[in-house]
């Protein structure tokens, strides 16, 4: 890692830093949800649809009921607690009034079933074998329905319609319209464009596979539910619980300690802490529901597969006159999230229009994914132009530097902007033009190329709350509604607190993780924890600063309290993180086999808080784009509609065998805004990283891979 | 119900069960160690490895019917009261972990790696850990911990995180 910084150096931020808590989880004493164990505690499992798509004529549960142990079975019967967060017209996710309207709701357990591994009933039983047994003895009679998995094809005429209104999912109107943005007049830029070039790209199901599968410890005392759960946002967790069982905020206390992992989708509550909590309501004792890995992958979310239909004009020198998407995205039989393509607002384009469709399917539903609708739109469109460049025989890095975005024109500008010094000191730290050979030039077999892609990604600022505490012996408490998903949330925000207070951080301690304690965060999810949450805890530590020049540092038992809320706006600018990634890999022609040689990923988030947890976010980014672009892939059987390629073993995420080293250059600037200047980083590492390797081996083999991912036996095809 | 008798950390520890009880539960369920997680259940993701007399194994994949009688190492048996095991401070020191879920598996494979190799080479750390899965982190600053860890080990000086 390297850090070109021509900021003003800080005291305790900037500097590589251990994590605070790094002795818990290296010892094994961090308390995952799977460790807590509650007394008299229920274990409970699900029945999940053997279909992809089946109206239940009738459920059994009688021989479950009669084994002794077994507690209690939910189905659709006895149960219509609506999953608000599991489907909602136009995938916004956080807006209650849009949950209010929404036509297609997800109860837990639904009538008919849409998916293969949908909920059909649950059992809460005295020990894990019992409730194992139980749900074995449910008896379900099926009408097996017709089904459709592809979301292209979900639109056809003659297509099964999996909703009455059929498979366009509607928007945040209840309207059955695509999301659709327009600039310009893209008809007459075609007119204009000296070359107009068309082509067609897919990307795949990927599974946000986190280590920890979604577990969940749901107990109630009297009419208050304590919640022990993996989820990214204490606080929109428990508002999502609060509303979907009809309960007050207060009386719903989230918990989540340490989680393993998320990447978009423990976000918000999940049916497994609703089947929880009605379970031991019902049975008046804690129930604990932990998800197989199989049931992991099927019943939680990962990234929505796309279609992405592209046309480019451009001018004889190279200029686009005008850009085009018609986009398809399998969203699943419920509307979990926007189902967006971003990625052609990348470029400077006068003439624009993005047509995007998100469409019901009967797979496994999708949601977000670190960079949710980005790593596949960027793919197609990155992809696509370094197409347009080589056929316009002009070196890719060229194209890009004049046509990227520069917020020129009309547009809302930019709060700073440094993608073209990412990209030009990308370039030549990678050395590409001594790398860059015409494509397919290396006379193999084993072929070697390079590729590069560039991003641009919201850094947006916004509400969240800190408190701070400090005591006579100079202890300060900062209170904060962070989780710490593994991005080290905890240890930035003691870092921002020791900065902003001027005192050691070994006199920061933090309270986080429990909606009774810590007040509402932004949840860690958007790559906005570290601006928003951040920002809160240097407002409330110029409150402490204040209150002690008023009154001196407190004595004896008083304390001093601060706190703050704030909502800071970036004043009607755009505030974007820029990065390029450049990449050489080799290919076997004789095997198909792909292997990442050098990976150089350049990188401006703002200012860089902890050097050590930032390079891991960028780095861990890349690798699992590395893996969606080779690799991953949820597959099915289309005779049966089953999923082929649950778990780990089916759906090959990178190993320690395939994971190359991974070289980070921070570009550092301070664009006024954000806590100290820092900008996003969570998500940036992954959104432009399968495009690089796509256009990597293109440049190896000199066939454009246009399907994800790149497995062997496509690669084989194309040099056929 | 099967009893089992075996040594976990150092201590002789003795239990009741299911027979279809796996190693990980035993440990995790009767005897509070939880360090060691599930994250597949299935042996793909090495979350759960524990060291049985030597051997790393996925404690998963291991019945009770099989670990009568033997020694038992899990994350929890590393470090004493106030001293972590050398690959605990390096894996602190680089932050080689993120969410940290794979890491007590991920440290056990690591030490057995280095008890049979205290000079391992990438190549042969890479391979030693190709069955600990880790979602986060794009594993290399686990293999600069390991490799750090293993200098310790032999009484050498470890090269440490340079301040950018």
């Amino acid at each position: 890692m390297s850090r070109p910084s021509k900021l003003t150096p800080l005291k305790t931020i900037g500097h590589p830093t251990a994590r605070i808590d790094a002795v818990e989880r290296v010892t094994g004493k961090a308390t995952y949800t799977g460790d807590v164990h509650l007394p008299g505690m229920l274990y409970a499992r699900v029945l999940r649809s053997p279909h992809a798509h089946a109206r239940i004529r009738q459920i059994d549960a009688s021989k479950a009921l009669a084994l002794a142990g077994v507690k209690f079975v939910l189905t659709h019967e006895n149960c219509s607690v609506v999953w608000g967060a599991g489907s909602i017209s136009g995938g916004r996710q956080y807006v209650d009034d849009i949950k209010k309207i929404t036509r297609h709701k997800r109860y837990l357990f639904n009538n008919p079933v849409r998916f293969f591994g949908e909920p059909v009933a649950a059992v809460a039983a005295t020990n894990r074998h019992l409730a194992e047994e139980a749900v074995r003895l449910i008896n379900v009679d099926y009408e097996v329905l017709p089904f459709v998995l592809d979301q292209e094809a979900a639109l056809r005429p003659e297509s099964v319609k999996i909703w009455p209104e059929g498979n366009l999912s509607p928007t945040a109107k209840n309207e059955m319209e695509p999301e659709v943005y327009r600039r310009g007049n893209v008809e007459e830029g075609f007119r204009t464009a000296d070359f107009v070039f068309e082509d067609r790209y897919t990307t795949t199901y990927v599974h946000n596979a986190q280590m920890e599968p979604r577990l969940c410890v749901a107990g109630w005392e009297g009419d208050k539910l304590t919640l022990y759960t993996p989820t990214q946002g204490t606080s929109n967790c428990r508002h999502d619980m609060a509303r979907d069982l009809g309960i007050p905020d207060e009386k719903v206390r989230v918990i989540c300690k340490y989680m393993g992992g998320g990447f978009g989708n423990k976000n918000q509550n999940q049916d497994a802490d609703l089947i929880a909590a009605v379970l031991a309501k019902e049975t008046g004792a804690p129930v604990k529901l932990e998800l197989s890995r199989k049931e992991d992958f099927i019943g939680v979310h990962g990234r929505w597969p796309t279609t992405q239909y592209y046309k480019v004009g451009v001018s004889r020198d190279g200029v686009l006159q005008a850009l085009q998407l018609r986009g398809y995205s399998g969203m699943g039989p419920y509307r979990k999230n926007t189902g967006g393509i971003g990625g052609i607002e990348l470029y400077q384009c006068p003439n624009v229009e993005s047509v995007t469709y998100p469409v019901y399917t009967n797979r496994a539903v999708s949601g977000n994914y670190r960079a949710p609708e980005f790593p596949q739109g960027f793919f197609g469109i990155e992809s696509m132009m370094d197409d347009v460049a080589y056929k316009m025989k002009m070196d890719p890095v060229e194209f890009v530097l004049k046509n990227m975005t520069r917020k020129s024109d009309d547009e809302v500008p930019y709060t700073n902007y440094t993608l073209e010094e990412c990209i030009r000191r990308g370039a030549e730290a990678f050395e590409w033009k001594k790398r860059w050979h015409p494509p397919g030039a290396d006379p193999g077999p084993i072929k070697r190329g390079v590729g590069m892609a560039f991003m641009a990604l919201r850094s947006p600022t916004g509400q969240s709350s800190a408190v701070i505490r400090l005591d006579s012996n100079g202890r300060y408490t900062v209170f904060v509604g962070v989780t710490d998903i593994g991005a080290g949330a905890k240890t930035t925000m003691a870092l921002i607190a020791a900065e902003a207070l001027g005192v050691p951080l070994s006199n920061i301690e933090i309270v986080w993780g429990d909606t009774d304690r810590c007040p509402y965060s932004v949840g860690e999810s958007g790559s906005r924890t570290t601006d928003m949450t951040g920002y809160a805890v240097i407002e409330a530590a110029h409150d402490l600063k204040r209150q002690i020049a008023a009154k001196g540092l407190p004595k004896g038992d008083n304390v001093l309290i601060a706190s703050a809320s704030p909502n800071p706006t970036s004043e009607g600018k755009v505030r974007k993180a820029f990065g390029a990634h450049f990449v050489e890999v080799e290919v076997d022609t004789e095997l198909g086999r792909v292997r990442v040689l050098k990976y150089l990923a350049v990188q401006d988030s703002g200012r860089i808080l902890n050097p050590l947890t930032a390079t891991s976010q960028v780095k861990g980014g890349a690798t699992q784009g590395i893996g969606m672009a080779l690799h991953e892939d949820l597959l099915y059987d289309r005779q049966t509609g089953q999923p082929l390629t649950t778990g780990y073993y089916g759906t090959r995420i990178m190993t320690h065998l395939d994971a190359p080293e991974i070289e980070v250059i921070f570009i550092e600037s301070d664009d006024g805004y954000g806590p100290f200047g820092a900008k996003c980083i969570g998500e940036a590492g992954i959104v432009h990283a399968v495009a690089a390797v796509g256009n990597a081996v293109f440049n190896a083999i000199g066939r454009r891979m246009k399907d994800l991912p790149i497995t062997r036996d496509k690669i084989l095809g194309a040099l056929v | 119900m099967v009893n089992v008798t075996l040594r976990v950390n150092g201590e002789t520890r003795s239990a009741s069960v299911p027979p279809e009880t796996t190693l990980l539960r035993l440990l995790r369920d009767q005897f509070n160690l939880t360090g060691s997680k599930l994250g597949c259940d299935v042996g793909d993701c090495g979350a759960c490895t524990v060291i049985v007399d030597g051997q790393p194994v996925n404690s998963c994949l291991m019945l009770v019917g099989q670990v009568e009688g033997r020694e038992v190492l899990t994350i929890e048996g590393l470090a004493n009261a106030d001293h972590l095991y050398p690959l605990q401070k390096l894996f602190e020191h680089f932050g080689s972990l993120q969410c940290g879920f794979c890491g007590p598996g991920v440290i056990m494979s690591a030490k057995a790696l280095l008890d049979e190799n205290p000079d391992p080479s990438t190549e042969e750390i890479r391979d030693a850990l190709g069955g600990n899965l880790c979602r986060c982190t794009g594993y290399t600053k686990m293999i600069e911990a390991i490799k750090g860890a293993s200098c310790i080990l032999r009484g050498e000086e470890a090269p440490l995180v340079k301040s950018a």
